[in-house]
């Protein structure tokens, strides 16, 4: 404290006081120093010792050798061995029996029966305008052919989101209600939703082989920490005072619980359901690399033969499921606490039992009338038309444009000018260098927990040995987060002064940011064809709108008292962004850098799917060939990048993920 | 008020100490330490030093202090929402820390209940069910909690709101809704702490009004917490001023502002309209002759404003303090000034000892 108040009062006190005091005034300038004088002692250490740029080989470990073996040993003995028999068989044996059930279910009820279900529901929560969309976008589904995959896809969901809820539920409980647990478990959950989804997939591959069951599995790893950070959040949240006043009726700690903190903690928990189920049709969607079937399946397998036709036909369902799964749980929580309206015989229990009672006799109707299945008659087949329009594209847009060039131009111009460039120089950077950089980022802009997170995550990649792979992937990753953020600073600062726009930008933005990472590999396959720059134009448009969003709240959040006085002042509006809303916003603005990275990374890491290579292609190539040991050494790699990437850009205080 | 019967509370020599070690300060030399040394040679704050009161049967009890004084600590201790350190604490002498949490629980759910600052209404809940929340805790039947809280509801003058949201009240109305509450367990004992400082000016006064009628009416015991001076004189019947965790004087409003015990409390008083707290019976003097006679007669609690009406209106020079029938003194102009001015020893002469 003592020290604290002196160093501030040396800081203002007359200038002239020597270097000292002026690294007192700047601690970033301070922290770099030191890392400097750390570095001039080690790197000639270690360059003596090991010599070169390139990652000695003595400090690499190479586990592909065990991961084979563990592998083996896991298929040798699947059947056999105990452990699988009477645990993970079971677990498995229980979410196919589920998954199966529900699917089965689900084609009981017919398209009617489902279709009504899902507008019923919709009206009950959100009103009669999304349940007019929920009921049409269903009946979309039916009229590109994608019935039964999209089934396919509600059933694995249903099951993923069920077990997701009671998993997390169950964790939020524990870390709502124990301090320590929260302190162990709250670093490991905000750690998990910084990481991409494709380092889930493996492990679960591992034990659970290619199937429904982990995919299921690994969904709910991916899907269930949102639910148990929210409600372990909402549940330390409630109001101390209510809490108090409760305990002093005399209540039991099963009555606090129930009738008191899980009520005050509602908006949580139905925010915690909504990251859920938008998390779990994401991993759903991705999951079909490890054997998930319904909708993913058919994107992937449609890119896989670049067929953009089957691609688009099978992503519309998937991007029409997220929107009327995201806007109906939402509006589920934004009525908590409103007063119920509509005439009163509709309110409450009524009211559902009304939906029930219409939805059970639309589903008997079309029993009898139309079936189960979806008419053969009524399928739009889009694939062929939309194929038609991209040959046209390849023909007419890809090259030779006068003046503006083409697509496939762009693509490699971008590719030769930006990532090539990018990625020979980082593969060419002395290993200590980029080690030493990372250690400066991460300590200028966090603390030096986070600066020794991130080296120790970049040192692990060099020590598995994927070191030039993962620079690879770290030079996608750093250019795309470059346009990213040029493209979303420069909209967010249009829209934070413009209300139009602003009006304009909304509901673009709430569509792009509920639609899964896969989806967006289809619209960049169309127009840029495969390769390193359209995974990063997916991971760039994926990334925007987080970016945008955070970045115009920040703006427009700025205190207006301090914007009216610089008015006052007779700033200009130039003035005014520069000096205040912009140095006031810095706390949402390292926010939207952070989410920006490890919104990107993610989806450069799907990219793989697409031709980015890297540490993507490994992870599918080690499942597609089965070569495990080469997956997984990549999955991990792709752990530490996201690890790293997170601590680099990581603020001091760090703010709650996905605010809306 | 019967003299001989037990005290509601009776605490004797309670400490709060928040910090590490809480309970090696009670009792040790460190006890005798300024709060900021103890501080820093312990790093424990005492909330509440060493306090002892009884609080009597259908009286008013006012704990009253700046903020940080120990006050809403004291208040907790009452019934172990915070655990008091050390001292004892009995309940119509029962002792309140002996009791396991079975015991407690039903101490909270049925002697005593608290009035909170910021209401601590449940948002999700309609007024009716806030009203009926202590109730339901008890295990009582859904009609018959609803009937005994719709009665609740009546009373504290919310009738038609049931069945709105806290959210969609007035703070006025939100206490309302929490002062039923707590009466809607039908306590032996009312705690309140600091209930108005949320509220406005008016609406503070409104609620004042409407404790003391719950008072008149009904004669419930009551700890009421305040840092406002004026409402700890309008509604206490004795008054305990609280400064760094400790008591500095206890008694009642008069005494509280006729005879300070320090120049902490008398610095505190000092902007108080004396004539209005203290009564005749402290400002009058002995009779002389011919003065028992004529003037108008005044009860001994009559406050010397009252007096001072009383004497210009009859245009004499006295009047006379009579307590059935029995003349106890008189007050003349002098008395009555020397009040109004805090000069004379007229006061001083009658200090009352604490």
């Amino acid at each position: 404290m003592a020290t604290a108040q002196a160093t501030t009062r040396t800081a203002s006190g007359p200038p002239g006081k020597g270097a000292l005091a002026a690294l007192r005034e700047r601690p970033a300038l301070a922290k770099i120093l030191a890392l400097l004088v750390v570095a001039a002692v080690a790197v000639p250490l270690a360059h003596a010792r090991w010599g070169g740029g390139v990652w000695p080989g003595a400090l690499t470990v190479d586990l592909s050798g065990p991961l084979g073996e563990v592998n083996d040993w896991i298929i040798g003995n699947r059947d056999s061995h105990p452990l699988f028999l009477y645990f993970f068989g079971h677990i498995s044996n229980a979410v196919v029996l589920s998954v199966r059930g529900v699917y089965l279910a689900l084609l009981a009820l017919g398209w009617a029966g489902v279709t009504a279900v899902a507008a019923l529901v919709a009206w009950r929560t959100a009103g009669w305008r999304l349940a007019l969309t929920a009921g049409l976008s269903f009946l979309l589904c039916g009229l590109l052919g994608m019935w039964v995959p999209t089934m396919q896809t509600l059933a694995l969901m249903v099951v993923a989101v069920l077990v997701s809820v009671v998993l997390g539920l169950l964790l939020g409980l524990a870390g709502g209600l124990s301090d320590r647990t929260f302190r162990v478990l709250r670093p490991v959950l905000d750690t998990m939703q910084v990481l991409p989804a494709f380092a889930y997939l493996l492990p679960v591959v591992l034990v659970f082989g290619i199937g429904v069951p982990g995919a299921v599995l690994a969904t709910v790893v991916y899907a269930a920490p949102p639910m148990a950070r929210l409600t372990a959040l909402g549940l330390r949240g409630a109001d101390p005072g209510v809490m108090e006043a409760v305990a002093s009726l005399g209540a039991t700690g099963r009555q606090r619980l129930l009738s008191a903190r899980l009520p005050l903690a509602r908006k949580e928990l139905l925010l915690g359901l909504n990251q859920t189920i938008m998390m779990a049709l994401s991993m759903a969607v991705i999951a079909s690399v490890i054997g998930a079937g319904g909708l993913g399946d058919r994107v992937y397998q449609a890119l896989s033969s670049v067929d953009v036709g089957a691609a688009l036909a099978a992503g519309i369902p998937i991007v029409l499921l997220a929107v009327v799964l995201d806007r109906t749980t939402e509006a589920a929580g934004r009525r908590i606490g409103a007063e119920p309206t509509g005439p009163a015989a509709l309110r409450g229990a009524r009211g559902w039992g009304l939906a029930a009672l219409i939805a059970a006799a639309v589903a008997v109707v079309g029993r009898f009338t139309g079936g189960r299945i979806w008419p053969e008659g009524t399928v739009v087949p889009i694939a062929e038309p939309v194929n038609t329009a991209k040959d046209w594209m390849v023909d007419h847009l890809y090259t030779g444009v006068p003046v503006i060039g083409g697509t496939a131009d762009w693509a490699a111009h971008f590719t030769n000018w930006v990532l090539n460039p990018l990625r020979d120089g980082l593969q060419g950077l002395p290993w200590w260098a980029v080690l030493l950089i990372v250690a400066a980022l991460a300590w200028t802009i966090g603390t030096w927990r986070t600066a020794a997170t991130a080296v120790l995550a970049m040192a692990a990649i060099g020590v598995l040995g994927v070191w030039d792979l993962s620079m690879d992937t770290l030079s996608q990753v750093v250019a795309a987060v470059a346009v990213t953020l040029v493209l979303g600073f420069g909209i967010a600062v249009g829209a934070a002064r413009s209300r139009r726009l602003e009006r304009l930008l909304r509901p673009v933005l709430d569509v792009f940011q509920t639609m899964p990472q896969f989806v967006y590999l289809i619209p960049v396959v169309a127009l840029f064809g495969v390769g390193r720059a359209p995974a990063a134009a997916a991971a760039v448009v994926y990334a925007l709108p987080a970016v945008v969003r955070i970045t115009t709240q920040g703006l427009r959040g700025v205190d207006p008292a301090a914007m009216e006085c610089a008015r006052s002042l007779g700033a200009t509006s130039g003035q005014r962004l520069r000096q205040v809303q912009i140095p006031l916003a810095r706390p949402a603005l390292l926010l939207a850098v952070n989410q920006g990275v490890v919104l990107v990374l993610a989806v450069v890491i799907i990219g793989g799917l697409v031709g980015s290579g890297a540490l993507g292609y490994e992870v599918v190539f080690g499942l597609a060939q089965g070569d495990l040991a080469t997956g997984l050494v990549a999955g991990a790699a792709i752990v530490c990048l996201g690890l790293m990437l997170d601590r680099v850009t990581q603020p001091t205080t760090r703010r709650q993920r996905k605010e809306s | 008020m019967s003299e001989a019967s037990t005290p509601v509370f009776s605490v004797r020599n309670l400490w709060k100490v928040f910090g590490p070690k809480a309970e090696r300060v009670p009792g040790s030399e460190l006890a005798e330490l300024p709060a900021a040394e103890l501080r820093e040679r312990t790093g424990c704050t005492a909330a509440v030093r060493d306090v002892s009161f009884d609080v009597e049967k259908g009286e008013v009890f006012v704990v009253m202090g700046l903020s940080g004084s120990g006050k809403s600590t004291l208040v907790r201790c009452l019934t172990r929402l915070i655990e008091p350190t050390s001292g004892t604490l009995a309940i119509d002498g029962e002792d309140v820390l002996a009791m396991d949490t079975h015991r407690l629980r039903e101490l909270r759910r049925h002697r005593a209940a608290m009035v909170f600052q910021h209401f601590g209404l449940l948002p999700h809940r309609t007024v009716l069910d806030n009203v009926a929340y202590g109730l339901e805790i008890q295990g009582l039947g859904k009609a018959e909690r609803r009937a005994k809280a719709a009665e609740l509801v009546e009373k504290v003058g919310l009738a038609g709101l049931e069945d709105r949201r806290p959210s969609q009240l007035s703070g006025g109305q939100q206490q309302r809704v929490g002062l039923a509450r707590a009466l809607a367990v039908d306590p032996s004992v009312l705690l309140f702490d600091e209930p108005f400082s949320a509220l406005d000016p008016l609406i503070r006064r409104e609620m004042q009004d409407e404790v003391v009628r719950l008072h008149r009416e009904e004669g419930r015991t009551m700890v009421f917490i305040t840092h406002d001076l004026s409402e700890a004189l309008r509604l206490g019947t004795r008054i305990a001023l609280m400064r760094d965790g400790g008591i500095v004087q206890l008694g009642t409003p008069e005494e509280i502002v006729g005879s300070p015990a320090d120049d902490y409390v008398r610095e505190f008083v000092r902007d108080v309209p004396r004539e209005q707290v203290l009564t005749v019976a402290t400002a009058m003097r002995p009779p002389t002759a011919g003065e028992s006679e004529s003037g108008p007669a005044l009860r001994p609690r009559a406050t010397v404003s009252e007096a001072i009406e009383a004497v210009s209106r009859s245009g004499g020079p006295v009047a006379r303090v009579m307590d059935d029938g029995r003349l106890l003194g008189v007050v003349d102009h002098a008395c009555l000034l020397d009040v109004v001015a805090g000069t004379g020893e007229g006061i001083a002469a009658r200090e009352v000892t604490v």
